[in-house]
């Protein structure tokens, strides 16, 4: 069996739902609840004669990092793409409850010791709603929302985004709801998939097969640079986790001053945005990097590596960018 | 003879007309303030009555093109309907902020989905309806009764939107045109590979994927079926009494996202949610000492 320390150099974006669990949370601390063992499958799928999962694509658990207890929330792009249906939805409820039980306990026990109080950590790998049991999903993703927003001013939550199949749908704003994302640049996060902005603007305007374009609309490195997401970090284990440790060694309002969205302010923000994009018209990302400062290296700037874009890139400032 | 009453699917301006009390609608004003009534043409916002008490109005303007975003026509919402739209809320929870008694936000829902667009995607519609989303979960939990008045269209993302987030939702029954779904069928069967014939039958007896007010009824996604149009203003006013007297007792739980998915247990439609989170519970419970340790 490959050892805790092993696998903390794999890739994040090769790793599967469990491994990232597993391997995010410290070694041999990752206790699964509602796991494959209770067999809680999809009651939707055998009518419609599809495949079901012992985990329904969603891995929930709770862990140790660097001590302090972390829920975990990990989804597997390989059943079904990731997608959220009845009991996959009902797992991430779950955790949000538990950790605010737990929460309600833990400061009262550790007043003083925020180290102590339980985390969230999401691991997206999803496009979505399960369209098999589309309504039991779409239910589920406005249970998830509510349960953020009560979670804060109490309980760090943060999405992780660099697995094979992004963050789409309804959970691409599920992820960005949370205090703050780290993404690598593999990681893809957004509304719209798209073949359906082609469907809806034509080829020419947007074509679904150019990677290329997918990247710049959606990947990590734009996300960043936009200021939607936090960290961009390297793509494997080690490196989210070590940024996970290292945000959740902050005290809580340091962490929630990084929020991309949900705050009046934030708003406020996000239209002057909007009033960019309706005078800048961009036809492409480029445009958008090149007027945050980053003429030079626009073309260039998806052939960068990590560290080299981490480096020259000039981010929009403001939000939670810091 | 009475008349038969009309659908409203598209006439998302016309239904608010019709649910508040008659000429009380003040475009863009909110409290003090006034929001910009260019921005975001798509919703239609500002401040009524209903039944004497002042209101919040937040509803898709099916008859709205957004000029500078040209893919927000129909009802769609795009970046600056939803910003615009979590503003509202903003302002209303201001207004009230040194109020013991907050405002209803009423919504009124006939929308077919979030923009999808190229420049939707670079600036982010997530962060957009994420927004919104928020704002709305916060003025409910600040004590505003949040209802959805379902009276067209609510598809997918723009009901997660525009809807979902609410205290209760109610609905125009389908006989009237109202459409709630993630997709029609025909689109279900072509990406999951089904024959359309096969979901239909299925459709039938599976409220899961189905299409339909009905349906989400038994999925405990929303609260009421309003068969007359013409009962909207005075059911919408009993509910937003009982969220304020629930609220006053505490009942939280009885009310929003969650307390739909006990009502969808309840009603037979999600029944596998409550043994998921019961074992979750229960495996919980054996772990927390040590971890609180």
């Amino acid at each position: 069996m490959t050892g805790w320390n092993d696998m903390q150099t794999r890739s994040f974006y090769e790793s599967n739902a469990r491994e990232r669990a597993r391997y995010l949370l410290d070694a041999g601390s990752f206790r699964e609840l509602a796991g494959p063992e209770a067999q809680l499958s999809s009651p939707h799928l055998p009518v419609l004669d599809e495949a079901i999962s012992f985990d329904d694509g969603v891995v929930a658990g709770l862990g140790k990092i660097n001590g302090r207890p972390v829920f975990i929330l990990s989804q597997e792009g390989r059943f079904i793409g990731g997608s959220v249906g009845e009991v996959g939805g009902a797992k991430m409820v779950g955790v949000f409850e538990l950790a605010l039980k737990m929460h309600e306990k833990a400061q009262v026990k550790y007043p003083n010791d925020e180290s102590r109080w339980p985390a969230i950590v999401i691991s997206f790998e999803t496009g979505g709603v399960r369209l098999h049991e589309a309504n039991a999903g779409l239910l589920a993703h406005a249970e998830v929302m509510e349960l953020i927003q009560a979670c804060r001013g109490k309980i760090p939550v943060l999405s992780l985004v660099g697995s094979k199949l992004g963050c789409f749908g309804g959970m691409g704003f599920v992820s960005v709801a949370t205090d703050l994302t780290i993404v690598s640049e593999l990681g893809r996060i957004g509304l719209t998939g798209p073949e359906v902005i082609e469907e809806v603007l034509g080829k020419r305007e947007f074509d679904s097969a150019d990677r290329g374009l997918i990247y710049r609309t959606t990947g990590g490195k734009h996300r960043y640079l936009m200021g939607s997401a936090a960290y961009l970090v390297e793509d494997s284990i080690a490196a989210f986790r070590d940024k996970v440790a290292a945000v959740l060694a902050e005290p809580y309002a340091k962490i929630a001053a990084k929020r991309a969205i949900g705050t009046p302010t934030l708003v406020e923000e996000q239209l002057e945005l909007t009033a960019l994009a309706a005078q800048l018209k961009p036809k492409d990302a480029y445009d958008i990097w090149a007027h945050f400062g980053n003429e030079k290296i626009a073309k260039s700037i998806p052939d960068l590596s990590t560290k080299e874009f981490l480096q020259q890139v000039k981010i929009r400032k403001g939000g939670g960018v810091s | 003879m009475t008349q038969r009453p009309k659908t409203l699917v598209g006439k998302g301006r016309e239904a608010m007309l019709n649910i508040i009390d008659a000429d009380s609608f003040i475009d863009g004003k909110i409290g003090d303030a006034t929001l910009d009534t260019n921005l975001g043409p798509g919703a239609l916002i500002g401040t009524a009555t209903m039944s004497g008490e002042t209101v919040t109005v937040i509803t898709n303007d099916a008859k709205a093109r957004n000029p500078r975003f040209p893919v927000v026509y129909a009802g769609i919402i795009g970046l600056e309907e939803a910003y615009k739209m979590a503003q509202a809320v903003y302002l209303t929870m201001e207004a009230d902020k040194n109020l013991p008694k907050k405002r209803p936000l009423v919504l009124v829902i006939d929308s077919p989905g979030n923009a999808p667009g190229k420049v939707e995607e670079f600036f982010g519609m997530n962060l957009a309806t994420g927004s919104y989303q928020l704002a709305l979960a916060e003025a409910r939990t600040a004590g505003h009764p949040i209802i959805a008045m379902i009276v067209g269209r609510a598809i997918s993302g723009a009901f997660l939107c525009h809807g979902l987030q609410a205290d209760r939702i109610l609905a125009l029954p389908q006989t009237l045109g109202t459409m709630i779904h993630v997709m029609p069928l025909s689109s279900i069967a072509r990406i999951t590979k089904r024959d359309v014939e096969l979901l239909e039958t299925l459709s039938q007896t599976n409220p899961v994927f189905a299409s339909g007010a009905g349906f989400f009824y038994k999925l405990g996604g929303l609260e009421e079926i309003i068969e007359d149009p013409a009962d909207m203003p005075k059911a919408i006013v009993r509910h937003i009494q009982e969220i304020y007297k629930l609220k006053s007792e505490g009942k939280w739980n009885e009310l929003g996202p969650c307390s739909r998915g006990t009502l969808g247990t309840a009603r037979g439609g999600r029944v596998a949610r409550k043994k998921v989170l019961d074992l979750m519970q229960t495996q919980y419970a054996k772990l927390e000492e040590a971890f609180l340790a």
